[in-house]
């Protein structure tokens, strides 16, 4: 029973009325929340699932480079290394990252404001990162073209997000691509679907 | 209608009659008592130069219920003074017939006489103006004004108690008065009426007006004036003599510049004025006290030099815009909402919908019918996304509604709550319903950002849920997380890293599954739940995967208490 918060001056009629008042406030709340589990799925789908639309671009520029794109309904692409990308098959995985590649250091920009202004613009082919393994290193490139919104600079004390979820927590970076650009580049890109199939997952 | 386009007229003496029965014998005498104070002379001069018959009661402060009543004609006042009516030639009130009797003879004469515009108020106080299609209209009285406002209310379909009138009068008209004040003084001053009746005891334009029609438009629709927020406002206008202010001003910037003191007020002031807008007659009159501020910085000689004095002959009366509205109405609440596909506000992408309808247009169409304003504002404490639920208590709203024709009473506003909770789909409910003054725009406000908000999910867990789990979340109280701009928002938010609170956790079983579950949470206002349940690809953190160690996802998002005082009772 909750308590009334009134003023004591309140009737003693009111203060019931309020209280039950409450009480059926709470009933019904309780009946709303709880669902019917038979309406809930065995395994409901993933944030990244309800949100995105995921892309896969293979053997970008180098053969094995494969790289996905999940683009959201406002515009924004979240690039990362998809689970066939060649880093993977190197003994202990992925075990640095670097963002000071080109002609700057990507995890040290910051990009303010609603229009983003003091965003960088990058080409498709622009470097993001350095990702290292024991044996090798391999360059991670935007994929799309457009501004750099953000890095994932956890990767540099985490580098082995890549190597548990590369599809989520080790993501790369997020990327605002024009609508134009956008349109242009999603013709090269592969689904899910297609991209299993030509991996063989 | 008992008033005149270009040809005078009759009156309709019936109606005449009727309302002019508030000023009694009595009031009659002493009207004629005070006129017979007046100096002759002065009142003589004054009439020669053009200035109408109220402007010189005014002016010598005779006040009375005599001025609603029927027009005035100088011949009265020279009937009265005793003294032939030379002014006859000069000045005619547009050709009236008046009640008193004594002066109707020489009221005859008065018609062949082309109407003038009295040189201080330019016709206001005779009740000549252009309306807003241009044309000359002449009410001859107050009372015939009067009822052409009442007709205007009645027109807009308004129901009202009381009302509050406004006038407002070009700065011309100031400048006017000023002007034969000066020339009073120069030829007067050293009477003994002048000063000790003159100017101290003068009404304004202003309020002569109010005061001669307020209380015929009181009778006409049985109301009550003073404070209220149903506004008749009259806007009165002068293009021309606002040219004489622009050069009269000019005159003034020169010798602006040896003076101190109203610089920016004044020239903030020049604009409007040149423009040709009047100053307006609300509580802040910067203007007017602009103008009487640089009446006091100019010397009597340097104003008298440049506003010559009688002042040019007016040709033109004013233009007036009468409207009538009322002020915002405020209606508070609280609303909830059942429907996972209901928006809080209306929204619309590329002339598409989205969702099935929104709160906003649901309480504030129906309040607005009930209301039959012209259009309405919604207000709310906060906001939900449209898949989530708002439950409880519900959350605070303001509906604005402009330019209501009916203030519902008390009754009527329960009427419009059923109604709403009635409604076929039932998609939202409304609370506490009520009409709020100005303050519950503050109550909304007032720490909206410091409340806090409860929430339920409905969470899924990518393991079983183990006893040890619900400790944990349990135990954790004034978490501080941080959150980055979530992804679903960065397109148009600034990308930041903001910390909030989560004041406390509970989770609760749901029988017959053993990975969902419903979290409890009371979180600072401004968190974004969802992320904070699922990380938002670790943007989020801590997060609820986070503590759980494992993958989580959010299926619904219900909001069950927004934590504010305001509007929580009927």
């Amino acid at each position: 029973m909750m308590e009334d918060h009134r003023s004591a001056d309140e009737t003693n009629e009111n203060s019931v009325k309020t209280s039950q008042q409450e009480r059926e406030q709470e009933e019904e709340l309780q009946r709303l929340l709880v669902p019917d589990i038979h309406d809930l799925p065995l395994t409901p789908p993933s944030a990244v699932q309800s949100n995105f639309v995921s892309y896969f671009a293979p053997d970008f520029i180098k053969p094995g480079h494969d790289q996905y794109v999940y683009r959201h309904a406002n515009g924004l692409c979240v690039i990362g290394l998809a689970p066939t990308h060649v880093a993977f098959k190197d003994e202990g995985g992925v075990t640095a990252v670097d963002f000071n590649v080109g002609k700057s250091d990507r995890s040290g920009m910051k990009v303010t404001g609603k229009r983003k202004k003091n965003a960088q613009h990058f080409e498709s082919n622009t470097a993001l990162c350095k990702v290292c393994t024991k044996d090798a290193s391999y360059i991670v490139r935007c994929c799309v073209k457009g501004s750099l919104l953000e890095v994932n600079d956890r990767l540099i004390k985490q580098p082995g997000l890549l190597n548990s979820s590369s599809d989520r927590e080790g993501y790369i970076a997020i990327i605002m691509p024009k609508p134009a650009d956008w349109l242009k580049f999603k013709v090269s890109l592969l689904g899910l679907e297609e991209y299993k199939k030509l991996r063989e997952v | 209608m008992p008033d005149e386009t270009e040809a005078p007229q009759v009156l309709n003496d019936q109606e005449e009659a009727h309302i002019s029965s508030d000023a009694g014998d009595d009031e009659k005498q002493v009207f004629s008592d005070a006129v017979r104070q007046l100096p002759p002379h002065a009142v003589k001069d004054l009439l020669s130069v053009g200035v109408c018959t109220r402007c010189i009661l005014r002016l010598f402060g005779i006040r009375g219920k005599i001025y609603p009543s029927s027009s005035l004609s100088p011949s009265i006042l020279c009937a009265v003074l005793g003294e032939p009516t030379n002014a006859d030639k000069h000045m005619v009130e547009n050709g009236v017939q008046t009640n008193e009797g004594s002066g109707s003879h020489h009221a005859s004469k008065e018609l062949d006489v082309e109407p003038v515009f009295c040189s201080i108020c330019l016709g206001i106080l005779q009740f000549i103006y252009r309306d807003d299609k241009g044309m000359l209209v002449k009410k001859n009285s107050a009372n015939n004004l009067a009822a052409s406002i009442a007709e205007l209310v009645k027109r807009e379909g308004h129901h009202i108690d009381n009302f509050s009138l406004e006038v407002s009068i070009p700065p011309i008209v100031l400048e006017n008065e000023h002007a034969v004040w000066l020339y009073m003084k120069r030829k007067y001053g050293s009477e003994c009426w002048f000063g000790e009746k003159f100017h101290s005891d003068h009404i304004s334009a202003k309020d002569a007006l109010k005061n001669s029609i307020a209380s015929p438009i009181e009778t006409l629709l049985d109301v009550q004036s003073g404070l209220s927020s149903f506004r008749i406002r009259l806007t009165y206008s002068h293009t021309k003599a606002s040219k004489m202010i622009q050069n009269f001003i000019q005159g003034i910037e020169g010798c602006k510049r040896r003076k101190q003191g109203t610089d920016d007020v004044f020239n903030t002031v020049d604009g409007s004025v040149v423009a040709g807008v009047e100053c307006p007659d609300f509580s802040s009159s910067e203007a007017d006290a602009v103008i009487q501020g640089s009446f006091n910085a100019l010397q009597d000689h340097e104003y008298s030099e440049r506003f010559k004095f009688p002042p040019e002959k007016v040709n033109e009366p004013c233009c007036l815009t009468s409207l009538c509205y009322r002020t915002p109405i405020y209606f508070g609440g609280r609303y909830l909402k059942y429907s996972r596909n209901v928006s809080q506000t209306r929204w619309i992408i590329d002339d598409e919908r989205m969702g099935e309808a929104s709160v906003e247009e649901i309480l504030g169409s129906n309040i607005l019918s009930m209301c039959q304003g012209d259009n309405y504002k919604f207000h709310a404490a906060g906001r939900e996304d449209i898949d989530v639920r708002m439950l409880g208590s519900g959350r605070p709203f303001l509906v604005e509604i402009q330019n209501a024709r009916h203030v519902p009473s008390e009754a009527f506003i329960k009427e419009i709550e059923v109604k709403i909770n009635n409604l076929e789909n039932k998609l939202v409910r409304v609370k506490n319903l009520k009409v709020v003054g100005s303050q519950g725009w503050t109550l909304m406000r007032e720490g909206e950002a410091e409340k806090q908000k409860q929430y339920t999910a409905l969470v899924w867990i990518s393991r079983q849920l183990e006893d040890a789990d619900m400790q944990t979340v349990s135990s954790l109280k004034e978490m501080r997380i941080l959150q980055r701009t979530p992804i679903r928002v960065l397109h148009r938010r600034s990308p930041l890293e903001r910390e909030k609170i989560i004041h406390w956790m509970k989770i609760e079983r749901i029988a017959g599954s053993s990975q969902y579950f419903l979290l409890h949470l009371c979180t600072q206002a401004g968190t974004y739940i969802k992320e904070f349940v699922h990380g938002d690809l670790g943007r989020t953190h801590p997060s609820i995967g986070s503590i759980l160690g494992c993958r989580v996802e959010i299926l619904q998002l219900d909001v069950t208490d927004v934590k504010m005082d305001c509007f929580l009772t009927e």
